[in-house]
């Protein structure tokens, strides 16, 4: 250890931090109706329970179904992943076809959109453009970053990144993704935070309209995403990055 | 058996079969090192109460998730910390935490080293401004390692960062300190 990490040390012994309140009754009142909650599935456990549906489904399915056939479900809160047996057919990944809603002005520093939920992922910096929508749940925010820096042009937006932050989208199972056969889908914690990543071949998002029907219109193709939760927010980022990549912007957002 | 207080193990093994009073002892142990680490996030400890309170709950909430036998402290203080964040974010704070040196060192809650004493006053106070004008993850990073006294992996788990990330932050930080203070490597 040098002279400094030991000064640092002694630093921190003499600290003052503020007494530290005794939360345990609290906390044992508060557990009263609360069970611990039994294990989730682990990954593996999904993809041995996907082989047995998919052998399941091919015996019994001669007649092609219906093409969103779900296979496997993963959920957060706000979002769920599907995987079906096929695709919709793909829309032109044609820009305006984001739907990202009303541009907003990118200048010199932030906050350029007033409100205290937006995060900047500080690995990537201050957006090439910004576009919000109002949603009847709340607002759908887009930071939109061009490709360079080791980030190509995605083929499904036209764009690098694109960050999404949908808030109140939590508890209203907004977002919806389907995936087929090509793509990976793996359940993740990301900042002590649940996250899925969602590698491979392109997946089908959907955004729900305002009552809750799926809009076909809106659902496009997109490429490797990460979704994660965030406090009050969902956040997802789409571009052709690897998932460290995408780990590394998801824990730099900041407020 | 006799009175020897269960291997903290066991004690999550009960508490994941619903044992409140095994959680309890858990919470016991850790409350101060969370709040401590919620306070370092949030800078207030009316909040950092808050949050300590509700990531207790939601920890044993999610207990199911657990790995038994992973060490506890860190997972805790993944969720403490989470809870914080979202707090600091929810009041739309972005000032920062001016940590301070007790005025005392013995009436500043923790008892001191007879070395801390090495340390003077000024050195410390010149320490501490220059703590205080790290970037935020910098200064986490810094706060953590020492003084919280969080190990590498630890200061990983609970800031839900890479390892490699800890180890990045924390020598560019050291850096920084070493530049602000003067002090030979």
């Amino acid at each position: 250890m040098t002279e400094l990490e030991r000064s640092l040390r002694l630093l921190g012994e003499a600290l003052a931090f503020p007494e530290a309140p005794d939360v345990s009754e609290a906390v044992q009142r508060r557990l009263v109706d609360i069970r611990p909650q039994r294990r989730r599935p682990s990954r593996r456990t999904l993809v041995l329970a996907f082989a047995a549906l998919a052998v399941a489904v091919g015996a019994v399915m001669a007649v092609p179904p219906a093409r969103t056939a779900v296979l496997e479900l993963f959920g957060l809160r706000g979002a769920t992943v599907q995987r079906v047996e096929s695709l919709p057919p793909a829309p032109d990944p044609a820009p305006s076809g984001l739907l990202l809603g009303d541009p907003l002005p990118v200048g010199e520093g932030r906050p350029w959109v007033k409100s205290p939920n937006v995060l900047v992922p500080s690995a990537l910096g201050r957006p090439d453009a910004a576009y919000a929508a109002r949603e009847p749940y709340g607002l759908r925010l887009t930071l939109v970053y061009g490709p360079g820096d080791g980030v190509p042009r995605s083929q499904y937006t036209g764009v690098g990144i694109l960050v999404t932050e949908f808030d109140g989208a939590i508890d209203t199972r907004y977002l919806d993704k389907m995936v087929g056969a090509g793509s990976s889908v793996e359940q993740l914690t990301v900042g002590g935070n649940r996250a899925l990543w969602l590698e491979g071949g392109p997946h089908f998002v959907v955004f729900r309209t305002a009552d809750g029907r799926i809009g076909e219109d809106v659902g496009r193709l997109a490429g490797n995403t990460l979704l994660v939760e965030n406090g009050e927010l969902l956040v997802r980022i789409e571009g052709e990055i690897d998932r460290e990549r995408a780990i590394e912007i998801a824990e730099s957002l900041e407020p | 058996m006799g009175d020897r207080p269960l291997a903290e193990d066991d004690r999550v093994a009960q508490a994941k079969q619903g044992d409140t009073r095994a959680y309890g002892t858990l919470v016991e142990e850790h409350q101060t090192i969370a709040f401590r680490t919620a306070y370092l996030i949030t800078g207030s400890a009316a909040d950092a109460e808050d949050a300590v309170q509700e990531a207790f709950v939601k920890a044993y909430r999610a207990l199911g998730r657990f790995r038994q036998g992973a060490p506890f402290r860190p997972w805790l203080l993944s969720i403490v910390a989470n809870e914080a964040r979202n707090r600091r974010r929810s009041a739309g704070r972005r000032e920062r935490l001016a940590l301070r040196a007790a005025e005392d060192p013995l009436s500043g809650g923790a008892v001191p080293s007879p070395e801390a004493a090495l340390l003077d006053a000024e050195a410390r106070e010149e320490l501490l401004a220059a703590v205080n004008e790290l970037r935020e993850d910098d200064r986490l990073a810094i706060a953590c390692r020492y003084f919280l006294g969080l190990s590498e992996e630890e200061t990983a788990t609970t800031l839900g960062w890479r390892r490699g990330t800890v180890k990045s932050r924390t020598s560019r930080a050291l850096d920084r300190l070493r530049e602000r203070m003067g002090v030979e490597r």
